[in-house]
């Protein structure tokens, strides 16, 4: 199998690498990684171009910055070995205008509904909170381009690594009960949601997106006003944020504050013109191909990761070494994970932790025995309740997104 | 290098609470009834990009026109790209975005877009995160030398009498700054601007671009806009 990630011309790349495996093999027999540790430091991601600096924005631990303005973060990897649910102040950050307000008095602050209603409502947060059932769901957020970096050829876009992905448990209103608190007209047939973040430039479309009728009625469809028993991070939307769970994260409007109840198709940009796929059962291309037709992103294909062990990692060869990770899909929920330590040719089943439900994370673990002197292929290949897994090689399409290709961890052992 | 950085986001920061504190302290000095501060408002301070485009033929282009939706990182996380992908990305800025761009800059632009592209070193991000050392207040600024920095770098935004009614300026959301009623700023607060940006606006970091005395230059031809103002 080629690897042109770490064929790297780069070899500071490959070199940090393996200084960042040493320090986090060194530790993971406590389970443990060294996160944060540095604020002042970088994370180099195995592609061209892939040095992030860790930052620390508000409300935030040091993440890996890919953008300043607006703000794009990325969840620095070992994270998500430290729990199921993400941490709050770990969450990736993606914001698609600069223009995001930096003051939100709850007071003033309003969600209204409009539109195709019998009557137009204003809620606060308040009256969310008394008015309406408090819902849970564990979900997992992550953006249509997580993984894009590792496109090839690359495509241009945030050059995210597996870092773009959250899991965390929601708290908030069923959008369904709004809607029928507010009335639905006969004729209503979408809903189209905006946030308080604002373009700069006032001729850039404003960033609405929009769901069918039926799916904004969906059971699990949340208007969240917490994440993880704890307010929003501003920077992921406080203080209310849409949650559609097993669909990528552009739908998951954040700062929410309008619902507009339309009796057509939504026509604005972001809905209409931008996060399209290839219509077809892979949303793929080969490279240089165009796509007959287009249609919009919607749910998240299968995948799994490793967590405990970093690309590149040199370890002690021992019987019994525990390899563990996540898996996740857009809903159907998680039936196997299998793990391979020889590039795919043998596979064993893992064992299966708790069920936190159908759209979350579900965490995985298993031994393998590594012996002195080798190297390995580790790879995870997660399958959902309806037979779907993962890609064995990666697709592709010009924009990056729906990675789910198995990703190959490279270890080695001492001799 | 980047800790300085975060150190000049945590001084910003913490005067941003003091500034907060003494409002506090003399509401309740003063036993005004001014609106108590609630703790229903959340405010967060977002850094300035530390990141700027390096020298090169175009650079003016990307500064005047980039930096209105976003931070110069934006073009150094790419990976290689063509002259004509550059294009084809500054077209769709400019046509599906708004980017004011002219069209005769086009080209310009992506020269130095692509340039920029091939000179960034692998695996890394030019860094300009060294803070500068701050201007001195006790230097007089040179009018003619600020008129002509601010022809060059402020006169597209904050227009040609400094009113915020520039060819760009106009469009933003937030508008730029109205430059005639800055009266009551100090020159500590347009310096700290002019260095570090508006978070929230399209006003960038100039640090990086201009040198303290030019920086010292363009305040005293800003402070000419508000002076002929009161006079009138």
């Amino acid at each position: 199998m080629d690897h042109p990630h770490l064929h790297s011309s780069d070899g500071l790349t490959r070199r940090r690498l393996l200084q960042a495996s040493l320090i986090v093999g060194g530790l993971s027999a406590l389970g443990n990684f060294p996160v944060g540790a540095e604020p002042s430091s970088s994370i180099t991601l195995p592609f061209e171009r892939g040095r992030r600096p860790l930052v620390t924005f508000p409300e935030k631990r040091p993440l890996m910055m890919m953008t300043t303005r607006p703000p794009q973060l990325e969840t620095p990897f070992p994270v998500f070995n430290e729990s199921v649910f993400t941490p709050n102040d770990a969450f990736f950050v993606r914001w698609h205008l600069a223009n995001i307000p930096s003051t939100i008095d709850l007071q003033a602050f309003r969600v209204t509904l409009r539109g195709r209603v019998k009557h137009s409502l204003s809620f606060s947060l308040t009256d969310l909170q008394e008015q309406f059932e408090a819902v849970e769901v564990a979900a997992v957020c992550q953006c249509a381009g997580n993984s894009r970096g590792f496109s090839e050829p690359r495509v241009a876009g945030g050059q995210w690594g597996h870092g773009a992905m959250g899991n965390a448990l929601w708290t908030g209103v069923r959008l369904r009960d709004l809607l029928e608190k507010a009335g639905i007209a006969p004729d209503a047939k979408h809903v189209r949601f905006d946030g308080l973040d604002r373009p700069v430039a006032d001729a850039t479309p404003d960033f609405l997106k929009s769901l069918s009728l039926d799916h904004a009625m969906a059971d699990h469809v949340l208007v969240a006003y917490a994440m993880n028993g704890e307010p929003l991070p501003f920077l992921n939307g406080f203080p209310l944020r849409l949650v559609v769970p097993g669909w990528y994260a552009t739908y998951w409007v954040k700062m929410l504050n309008d619902i507009e109840i339309l009796n057509q198709e939504d026509h604005n940009f972001w809905t209409e013109h931008a996060y399209r796929i290839p219509d077809n059962p892979c949303g793929c291309l080969e490279p240089g191909e165009k796509a007959s037709n287009k249609v919009p992103i919607s749910t998240m294909k299968v995948r799994s990761f490793i967590t405990n062990i970093p690309d590149g990692a040199s370890l002690n060869a021992a019987p019994q070494v525990l390899v563990k990770g996540i898996a996740f899909d857009q809903g159907y929920g998680i039936d196997q994970v299998l793990l391979s330590s020889d590039g795919g040719q043998h596979w064993k089943a893992a064992r299966l932790g708790k069920d936190y439900g159908d759209f979350s994370f579900r965490q995985w673990e298993t031994q393998i025995a590594l012996k002195p002197g080798q190297s390995y292929e580790l790879q995870s290949l997660a399958i959902n309740r309806i037979g779907e897994s993962q890609q064995l090689h990666a697709k592709w399409n010009p924009s990056g997104y729906l990675r789910n290709a198995v990703e190959t961890v490279h270890v080695s052992t001492k001799g | 290098m980047f800790p300085q950085r975060a150190n000049l986001f945590m001084t910003r920061a913490s005067s941003f609470l003091f500034l907060i504190i003494g409002i506090l302290l003399t509401s309740l000095g003063s036993l005004s009834v001014a609106e108590e501060p609630t703790n229903t408002t959340r405010s967060i301070f977002l850094p300035t990009d530390p990141f700027s485009f390096q020298s090169g033929k175009g650079r003016e282009v990307a500064i005047t026109y980039c930096v209105i939706c976003h931070s110069a990182d934006y073009i150094y996380m790419q990976p290689p790209h063509s002259q004509i992908k550059w294009t084809e990305i500054i077209k769709k800025m400019k046509l599906t975005f708004g980017c004011p761009i002219p069209e005769e800059s086009v080209n310009l632009l992506s020269e130095y877009l692509t340039h920029q592209n091939e000179l960034a070193p692998l695996g890394s991000t030019p860094l300009h995160f060294q803070k500068e050392s701050s201007p001195s207040l006790n230097e007089e600024g040179h009018l003619d030398k600020g008129k002509s920095v601010y022809t060059t770098h402020c006169l597209n935004c904050h227009g040609r009498m400094g009113k915020g009614d520039g060819p760009i300026g106009k469009m933003l959301i937030p508008p730029a700054a109205n430059l005639t009623i800055l009266g009551e700023k100090s020159d500590q607060e347009l310096l700290t601007t002019i260095q570090d940006g508006r978070p929230g606006t399209a006003m960038p970091s100039w640090k990086g671009d201009l040198s303290p005395q030019d920086i010292q230059n363009v305040l005293s031809y800003v402070r000419k806009f508000s002076q002929e103002s009161s006079k009138k």
